[in-house]
């Protein structure tokens, strides 16, 4: 184990994973020389060179479109992009591409790629860079979404989603990066896709939250347990596909649900998680599931009003109340 | 019968409380229809609420300063300074309080518009409290919502005293067979795809009995037959209670792991049915009820005693001949059938002891009527005005949106004696269900 940083255990994966299989490189814009916006890729170009690591103009559309044709002729790309708020300029290759091909060449195709981006707000980047735009991606089938939160999670995630023959898209958060935990060491830390991660155990309500928002989840258990309330918490990890069972063993030990997303509330994916719940537990249910997710607006450019419209852990208690009430 | 001062018609704001902010009657006061009585404050602006009918001020349930939901009572307006009496008046509780950071508009939105379970007649609860209600044999008509969402909530069931329960008092029988716990027989016909058919018989009857409409039905849609418990093929045990039986059915049903089902029940079986449907409400495309229990007190009770203790064919006849309006139509030879499947002395006191757990007295020892009431589905009641076993009148307890077919000059069978009129009402009802 060692101690780090969550933008260096996404450092120490991609080196790794670099080093293991030759055929794994990455593009992005300023990943190269400048070592990332996030310096995610610091030091990576030196150690592997400018062909592994490749610095692209400002083309999402043909970078995501490059990762398709890369990884179906043969090598693993990983793909950045830089915020996920230019996810949409990616939506051809991902919809269109990336998720059929596999299909429409009956299997003889795999597509073995990485989106890694980063999303989410609270330090005033404004409308066009501090969106959730999770929704979107996790809604198209043939490709899988993981977020993970933790340091460990982030390098074993990101080993996985290399490994996979599947396209994954991997969203980080912004004010996740600095983020500090144990991190095991050496080859073998793989966090497998599809399966949730138990933050804490608890009686009375479960929490189920994604990315940033299971930091707020945990602060609101601690809320909560002032109380006398005991709320289970539980750290998604992947958003597609959806580890079911772990939520429905949650369900039906608690009987109450709040689910939680920072992306907007409209067919947003707090929406599909409280669908799905209903679909699969609703005869455990005690109490309507709750969602506590973005307002459907803008991001506010400022600070304050930032604050007040993204969830947070007062938001998520109080909706837990509202379940137990 | 005083009348409740409510908040709801206090403007459409998107809101799930309010904060009363002063009350400008005091309890006792006379006070006139459209006076300003209590201001509270909304989510965006106080607003005022005025006296809703001329009286006195008898109750205040909301003391300034209180958050109560959206539909609380806030007090009553009595007709004399006395009156008190208000149906299914709750004093609200104070929600916990909203904790910093958590606006007006926070996106919290799965929260239901409270309603107290008396609101619309409709029984509040939720699926787990309904579950377990299932499990306890508790009539949740007679538990509390402690929720100041009006819903009944698991926490509410814990402790329901047993006066509240369906009886479970009535002896066993001594010549009972030991309790046998298996799975209810289940019989298929019919083709192996589309949405099947669930056929629920009555008391005293078996699987066979919807012979007249299976063979016919069963050459275009699944038929899935299920025996009660103490009859035909089926385990016997000591149901004891409608709750218990209503627990098999569910269990048999969920055990065939249908998506959706059309579901049909006679007499007791349509008791089952329309339980079931309450139960299982979005596995049900359609209910259909012949002569149903459940819907009133009344039966006959020298019928059921009698059905389940026949041990000749003498004894039988005239009990059978009773469930049809035209007694011709039970011969001999079906007199002497219906004998033979009955002939198993273990089934026959079987019956007897299901028939003293959920008829005591000659009464209906369950009502369903809430159950009806709450049902979404295409449903149809099919009944004959001849019935002697049980009133058809009771039909008359559906709501309007149930479709009522009440067949002139017909016994309790109907699907014996009209066949062919059950027959197009069903397929009406297959057609319409899948469609829905």
């Amino acid at each position: 184990m060692a101690m780090m940083r969550y933008a260096e255990a996404l450092n120490a994966a991609l080196r790794e994973e670099m080093t293991r299989d030759p055929s794994v490189f990455m593009f992005g814009e300023d990943i190269g020389r400048y070592g990332g916006v996030f310096k995610v890729s610091k030091g990576l170009m030196d150690e592997f060179g400018e062909s592994r690591i490749r610095d692209t103009p400002i083309s999402e559309q043909a970078m995501t479109a490059m990762a398709v044709t890369a990884a179906m002729t043969g090598t693993r790309p990983i793909l950045e992009i830089m915020y996920a708020d230019f996810i949409p300029l990616c939506m051809d290759a991902l919809v269109n591409q990336a998720s059929v091909f596999g299909y429409l060449w009956e299997g003889q195709v795999n597509m073995p790629f990485v989106l890694r981006t980063q999303g989410g707000g609270g330090v005033g980047t404004g409308a066009q860079h501090a969106k959730s735009l999770d929704s979107f991606l996790a809604h198209i089938p043939g490709i899988k979404v993981v977020a993970p939160v933790t340091p460990a999670d982030a390098k074993g995630l990101l080993k996985a989603a290399i490994r996979d023959p599947q396209p994954v898209i991997f969203l980080e958060h912004k004010l996740l990066y600095n983020l500090r935990g144990e991190v095991p060491e050496g080859d073998d830390h793989i966090v497998p896709i599809g399966k949730a991660r138990i933050v804490q155990s608890g009686k009375d309500v479960s929490i189920f939250a994604t990315s940033k928002m299971v930091i707020e989840a945990e602060a609101a258990a601690k809320l909560l347990a002032k109380d006398g309330i005991d709320a289970e918490v539980i750290d998604l990890r992947t958003l597609r596909p959806l580890d079911l069972a772990s939520i429905k063993a949650s369900i039906a030990k608690t009987h109450h649900a709040v689910v939680v997303n920072e992306g907007w509330t409209f067919c947003g994916y707090a929406a599909e998680l409280s669908a799905t719940i209903m679909d699969h537990c609703f005869d455990d249910l005690d109490a309507p599931v709750m969602r506590v997710a973005m307002p459907d607006m803008p991001i506010p450019y400022s600070e304050p009003l930032e604050l007040a419209v993204i969830p947070n852990a007062a938001k998520i208690a109080a909706a837990a109340r509202r379940a137990l009430a | 019968m005083a009348n409740p001062i409510r908040v709801d018609s206090a403007g459409g704001e998107y809101m799930e409380s309010v904060v009363v902010l002063e009350w400008t009657a005091k309890i006792g006061d006379a006070v006139k229809a459209g006076d300003l009585l209590v201001t509270v404050e909304t989510a965006k602006a106080a607003t005022e609420i005025e006296v809703p009918c001329d009286g006195y001020l008898t109750a205040i349930f909301a003391e300034t300063g209180t958050e109560v939901p959206l539909s609380a009572v806030l007090g009553l307006i009595g007709v004399t300074v006395e009156d008190k009496a208000f149906e299914g008046a709750v004093a609200p509780v104070a929600p916990a309080p909203l904790t910093p950071g958590a606006t007006a508009e926070s996106p919290v939105s799965a929260a239901v518009s409270p309603q107290g379970s008396a609101a619309n007649n409709r029984l509040i609860a939720s699926p787990a409290a309904r579950r377990q209600a299932v499990h306890q044999g508790v009539d949740l008509r007679g538990v509390r919502a402690s929720s100041p969402t009006g819903r009944i909530k698991l926490r509410d069931l814990v402790q329901v005293p047993a006066s509240q329960t369906y009886g479970l008092q009535a002896p066993a029988l001594s010549t009972l067979p030991p309790d046998d716990h298996g799975p209810l027989k289940i019989y298929r016909s019919g083709p192996k795809t589309g949405t099947p058919l669930v056929m629920i018989h009555g008391f005293g009857a078996d699987a066979q009995s919807w012979f007249p409409l299976e063979r016919d039905l069963a050459r275009s849609t699944p038929v899935i037959r299920i025996e009660l418990p103490n009859h035909g093929q089926s385990p016997k045990r000591r149901v004891g209670s409608f709750a218990n039986l209503a627990r098999d059915i569910t269990a048999a049903f969920d055990a065939l792991h249908v998506d959706d089902a059309h579901i049909i029940g006679h007499s007791l079986g349509g008791a089952c049915a329309l339980s079931l449907a309450d139960i299982r409400p979005r596995q049900i495309a359609s209910l259909t009820l012949l002569a149903p229990g459940g819907l009133g007190a009344a039966i006959n009770g020298g019928f059921v005693d009698g059905l389940a203790r026949a041990s000749r064919p003498e004894s039988l006849g005239p009990w059978l001949r009773l469930m049809v309006a035209d007694p011709k139509i039970i011969g001999d030879d079906f007199v002497v059938a219906a004998m033979a499947s009955r002939a198993d002395p273990t089934l026959r006191a079987a019956q007897q002891q299901m028939a003293r757990d959920l008829f005591p007295d000659a009464t209906q020892g369950f009502d369903l009527r809430a159950a009806l009431a709450r049902l979404h589905c295409p449903t149809r009641i099919i009944w004959g005005r001849a019935d002697a076993v049980l009133p058809w009148q009771q039909a008359l307890a559906a709501p309007g949106r149930i479709g009522l077919h009440l067949l002139e000059a017909t016994g309790h069978v109907p699907q014996l004696e009209r066949t062919d009129e059950v027959l197009a009402i069903l397929r009406a009802q297959l057609r319409e269900g899948v469609s829905s």
